[in-house]
């Protein structure tokens, strides 16, 4: 290797770690998640081929949501056919409207005056797993606790200030604000004790906690029920997702077979080459 | 049967040049036996191209360009258009891909002096193929009518009104409307759909037509004009047709591999490709919390951001496109390739690329005081990297180039 050429790599190496160096200190420093006080959102895993999940989210969300929150885009008949229900027992059991068919799409129950009722217009939420983000959703809907300098007595950790009373809170029971003892971690990651070897506590405050027999589900219940909603959600944001990410497995597989197929076909082209008589 | 097929081909061929067209620019037309694979980008941009416009009518068919249905339409074609999503997916995964490789393609031509005498036309061609595919970009993203759609083309024909004189008369021109409304959107969507994509074929076929005069160029900077068999062939080329379209075949196939695992399995391009916001109708009484560009856009809108003033903003915005037109005439090396250039060249080549993709991070982020000043020196070492390079590739010393590939 030439000097020159090491000196070269010597300092663009120099260069480029210099800057990255700085770009990691400063520039990604972090923005404000979009889960606000809550902090960091819960992380949400969609499993749109568990079709319960999915069913006993449709459900609580006719049963809760779609009173006040279309679902303008998506069709009635799209869901219980993706949804594996039966037609009869869907429309049966799910659509209250007796008019509705399954070609129509979910427009939603709720009279123009509404938006006096919340001063907002309750958003259509077809895409709202899209937009928002299905850690989001799951976030939020566990988010809520008892204020009472608010409208409907609640808000919300995540979306602070939200228009939306806690439907839910029949099921989930009164979640409140509260404060708590926490052990302090010293530095060396360990809890921090005190002279006589006692665990020192300092109060912290913040936390989410349902007061006991309140509502009707317990925690892992409610979680589970929340699940099952942003699962639905997720679903009706994308209802292609679940086959376009079984789909796409076999195209990848074949544009595989065809990189393969060529490189050999391109190998034996070459093998015998011959300018003269190629270029003949 | 052969025969009469045989007899039809002839007909045709002594009233229009099928043969000697395939021959003069496929079979018989010579390009470099050795490149590597930062010649392969202008082939995969060329499938890209097809791609976009396949989809593209295809997708002009169940759209709405009005502003009650356009973004209705678009759920339309994701939810009861038999395989719609894959069309919009290809779409919408084609246009980033399709600057991906285009970027790729012309930082090719940065590194081996694709530009240099006599490839100069080629090369401009190639800049305004890239200037009609950014307005092309601009114009296909307000379609959907999201919220980024309306914000970002808000902010853009917003900056139309920083020109003197002319400025906001040439906003509401541009605009159709006071605001961005449906006028817009159906204007748009006619330049889109019709005049841009016919501008790009112009282009694109006047880039090769140039490119088949001059021949193409390799990683050497090697002139294999220079030493021709006795039929006035170069001894170190390969006929085009079969054995470059083969590599590029083994090109496409890892290119659609990419293609299709972001198509598939991660449409949105974890919000860059389509933003988040952009699932939400536009709505001029909401704005979204950070207005980002798509990301090919980023790099530039960032130096328009690292200017306080909005006309010196556009100007600098404007000249971070333009610079790339008079590149053959900023080069004064004597060499084509970064392989025997000086250590200048290197260094600042380097700098432009890493500066080029920090001010690509820096747009799709918001600002701080710290991302400001990143910015400006961003901005200044793109700026340098072409100002400078008169000088730094004159007075280098360079190295020997080799007499054959």
């Amino acid at each position: 290797m030439t000097s020159i050429a090491s000196g070269y790599k010597i300092i663009s190496k120099v260069i480029i770690s210099v800057l990255l160096l700085f770009c990691f200190s400063e520039i990604f420093a972090a923005e404000g998640g979009p889960c606000k006080d809550y902090g960091e959102c819960d992380k949400f895993k969609y499993s749109l081929n568990d079709t319960v999940s999915l069913q006993s989210g449709a459900s609580t969300y006719i049963n809760y949501c779609y009173g006040c929150h279309s679902l303008k885009y998506s069709r009635w008949g799209r869901v219980a056919k993706d949804l594996q229900i039966p037609e009869d027992i869907f429309f049966d059991n799910l659509v209250f409207d007796k008019s509705i068919k399954p070609g129509d799409l979910m427009v939603g129950a709720m009279p123009e005056e509404s938006v006096n009722w919340f001063g907002v217009e309750p958003p259509d939420l077809t895409l709202v797993s899209r937009y928002k983000g299905d850690d989001w959703i799951y976030s939020y809907l566990r988010a809520y606790y008892e204020d009472s300098s608010k409208q409907y007595g609640v808000n919300n950790l995540v979306y602070p200030g939200t228009a939306m009373p806690n439907v839910l809170m029949s099921l989930q029971g009164n979640q409140r604000l509260v404060c708590k003892d926490i052990p302090i971690i010293a530095k060396n990651g360990g809890e921090k004790r005190d002279d006589m070897g006692n665990t020192m506590y300092e109060k912290k405050c913040g936390y989410l906690e349902v007061e006991e027999g309140t509502g009707k589900l317990t925690k892992e219940e409610f979680d589970k029920l929340i699940y099952d909603l942003t699962n639905f959600l997720v679903y009706v944001g994308e209802p292609i997702k679940a086959t376009r990410e079984r789909i796409g497995w076999y195209v990848v597989f074949y544009f595989l077979i065809f990189t393969a197929l060529s490189s050999l076909l391109y190998r034996e082209f070459h093998k015998d080459y011959n300018r003269k008589e190629a270029f003949k | 049967m052969t025969e009469i097929a045989s007899k039809l081909f002839t007909w045709v061929n002594t009233r229009l040049p099928i043969v000697n067209t395939f021959e003069r620019h496929l079979s018989k037309h010579p390009v470099p036996s050795k490149v590597n694979f930062w010649y392969l980008f202008g082939a995969l941009a060329a499938v890209t191209l097809i791609i976009q416009i396949v989809t593209g009518i295809w997708l002009i068919m169940p759209y709405s360009n009005t502003e009650e249905q356009a973004f209705s339409s678009i759920e339309y074609i994701m939810r009861d258009v038999d395989y719609g999503w894959v069309i919009r997916y290809m779409h919408t995964t084609g246009a980033s891909l399709f600057f991906a490789v285009v970027y790729l393609h012309m930082f090719r031509g940065l590194l081996y002096g694709s530009y240099q005498k006599p490839k100069e036309l080629v090369w401009i061609f190639g800049c305004t193929i890239y200037l009609a595919m950014m307005a092309e970009g601009f114009l296909g993203y307000v379609l959907p009518y999201g919220q980024m759609s309306y914000w970002g083309a808000q902010v853009i024909i917003s900056l139309f009104g920083a020109i003197p004189y002319i400025g906001e008369s040439l906003e509401l021109w541009v605009r159709g409307d006071y605001y961005i409304s449906g006028i817009t959107v159906s204007r748009f969507f006619a330049l889109h759909v019709v005049a841009l994509p016919l501008v790009l074929i112009a282009l694109v076929f006047l880039h090769l037509v140039a490119l088949h005069e001059v021949g193409a160029g390799n990683p050497e900077g090697v002139d294999i004009e220079e030493y021709l068999d006795e039929d006035g062939v170069p001894l170190d080329s390969v006929p085009f047709f079969p054995y470059k379209v083969l590599n590029a075949l083994v090109a496409i196939g890892v290119f659609m591999t990419v293609f299709s695992i972001i198509m598939f399995f991660f449409p949105e391009g974890g919000g860059y490709f389509i933003e988040m916001a952009n699932f939400q109708e536009a709505n001029p009484l909401v704005t979204p919390d950070h207005i980002a560009p798509v990301w090919y856009y980023a790099p530039f809108y960032t130096m328009l951001r690292a200017i306080p003033d909005p006309l010196g903003g556009l100007i600098v915005m404007a000249a971070g496109v333009a610079i790339f037109f008079v590149v053959p005439w900023l080069d004064r090396s004597k060499v084509a390739s970064i392989r025997y250039k000086g250590i200048y060249s290197k260094i600042a080549i380097t700098m432009f690329g890493v500066s080029f993709l920090t001010l690509g991070y820096l747009g799709t982020v918001g600002v701080t005081e710290v991302r400001k000043t990143m910015s400006v020196i961003c901005t200044i070492i793109y700026f340098a990297y072409f100002l400078l390079m008169p000088i730094y590739t004159k007075y280098e010393t360079t190295m020997e180039v080799p007499k054959r590939l």
